[in-house]
């Protein structure tokens, strides 16, 4: 009884409290996973809860530590929890301030893949959105250069899509040499 | 490399007359330069070659092997050595780099990957250097020993030796 109670008066971290008193029709889901704050927002106000994230004085979420996405189609349970948003994309933030980390998710239908580039408020978002895109197909609305980063310029698909086959589709043996080298 | 007198006398080809005079063919006296004098061009891109470093290194030192003037660029050597993951993406610069190196060139291929993808047979990695490049000496291993490269070395100072020509112009010599 006592160990309930105890988990019960858990303070609510900071960030959440102060995103519910923000921004909370923009919150879907809050959690937390090994030690790490994880909210999920919405995507059409995802660029404000991370501008407030990074502005907000008490908060200051200033490190973007990795912007990467999950392809949960082959995962039911996952996909039902957000109106079957195929992919999910994950911001790692830090703070140096308050020496937290937070982990933001942004559902992405699969039959509209833009959402908001975050290279406004980090630079270093850049070829992290790059990337993103060049594994899943991403669009990051506003990005300033949205070209692969990773594959060769003219390869077709994004092989971290989980329909991709690994072996991929042939690639392997007709990839284009001369335009490559151009 | 010192010559001393049993090295002559037992070397393939090689006579020796009375006094100072040995006779032997040119293509003996270039092979045995070349074949002591090999300068690799390292195109090491994933874990073998911190091997080949190794291997260059005191310790296994390949300068005891004549091939410890490494290039770093392809028109200064003579032995390409690739040690690693070779991605579709990067094929096109090997094959170019390969390119640029003179003739007579050779290719070892260091390690599961370059040879033959190793564990990753996946969408972009290139499942064997040797559909695009001649490869002259394989060296099996995840990651192969330095010694494994030292053979490697001395399998292509053999190859130069017995008068072969490597991989690369053999198709040129058949037409
Ligand atoms: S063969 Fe093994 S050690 Fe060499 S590059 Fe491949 S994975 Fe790395």
């Amino acid at each position: 009884m006592n160990e309930e109670k105890e988990v019960e008066e858990q303070p609510i971290p900071l960030v959440i409290q102060k995103l519910e008193a923000h921004h909370a029709d923009a919150l879907l889901s809050q959690g937390e996973m090994r030690g790490t704050v994880v909210v999920v927002v919405r995507k059409e106000q995802a660029y404000a809860v991370l501008e407030y994230l990074k502005t907000d004085p008490e908060l200051a979420y200033t490190f973007l530590v990795d912007i990467t996405a999950v392809d949960n189609s082959q995962m039911e349970s996952e996909l039902m929890q957000f109106d079957y948003a195929r992919y999910m994309v994950v911001y790692q933030l830090y703070s140096y301030q308050g020496q937290c980390r937070l982990r933001v998710k942004v559902p992405v239908h699969e039959n509209d893949l833009n959402t908001p580039s975050v290279t406004g408020l980090w630079q270093g978002a850049n070829w992290l959105e790059r990337e993103t895109y060049d594994m899943f197909g991403i669009n990051f609305e506003g990005h300033p250069d949205l070209r692969r980063i990773l594959m060769p310029d003219d390869f077709e698909g994004h092989p971290l899509q989980k329909d991709y086959p690994l072996r991929g589709r042939g690639e392997r043996e007709s990839f284009n040499f001369d335009k490559q080298n151009a | 490399m010192g010559l001393t007198n049993t090295d002559i006398q037992s070397a393939q080809g090689v006579e020796q007359t009375d006094g100072n005079i040995i006779t032997t063919t040119i293509d003996r006296v270039v092979n045995w330069g070349r074949k002591n004098s090999l300068w690799p061009m390292p195109f090491g891109t994933a874990c073998c070659a911190i091997e080949m470093m190794a291997t260059l290194a005191s310790k296994f030192d390949l300068s005891r092997f004549g091939s410890e003037a490494i290039r770093f660029s392809p028109r200064q050597s003579d032995l390409l050595i690739v040690s690693g993951r070779i991605s579709i993406k990067m094929m096109p610069v090997l094959k170019r780099i390969y390119d640029q190196m003179p003739d007579p060139k050779w290719v070892i291929s260091m390690g599961a990957c370059a040879s033959c993808g190793g564990v990753f047979d996946t969408y972009t990695l290139i499942q064997g250097v040797d559909q695009f490049i001649p490869v002259d000496v394989y060296i099996p291993g995840c990651p192969p020993r330095p010694e494994d490269l030292i053979d490697a070395v001395l399998q292509v100072q053999q190859k130069i030796t017995s008068g072969a020509s490597p991989k690369g112009v053999e198709h040129l010599l058949e037409t």
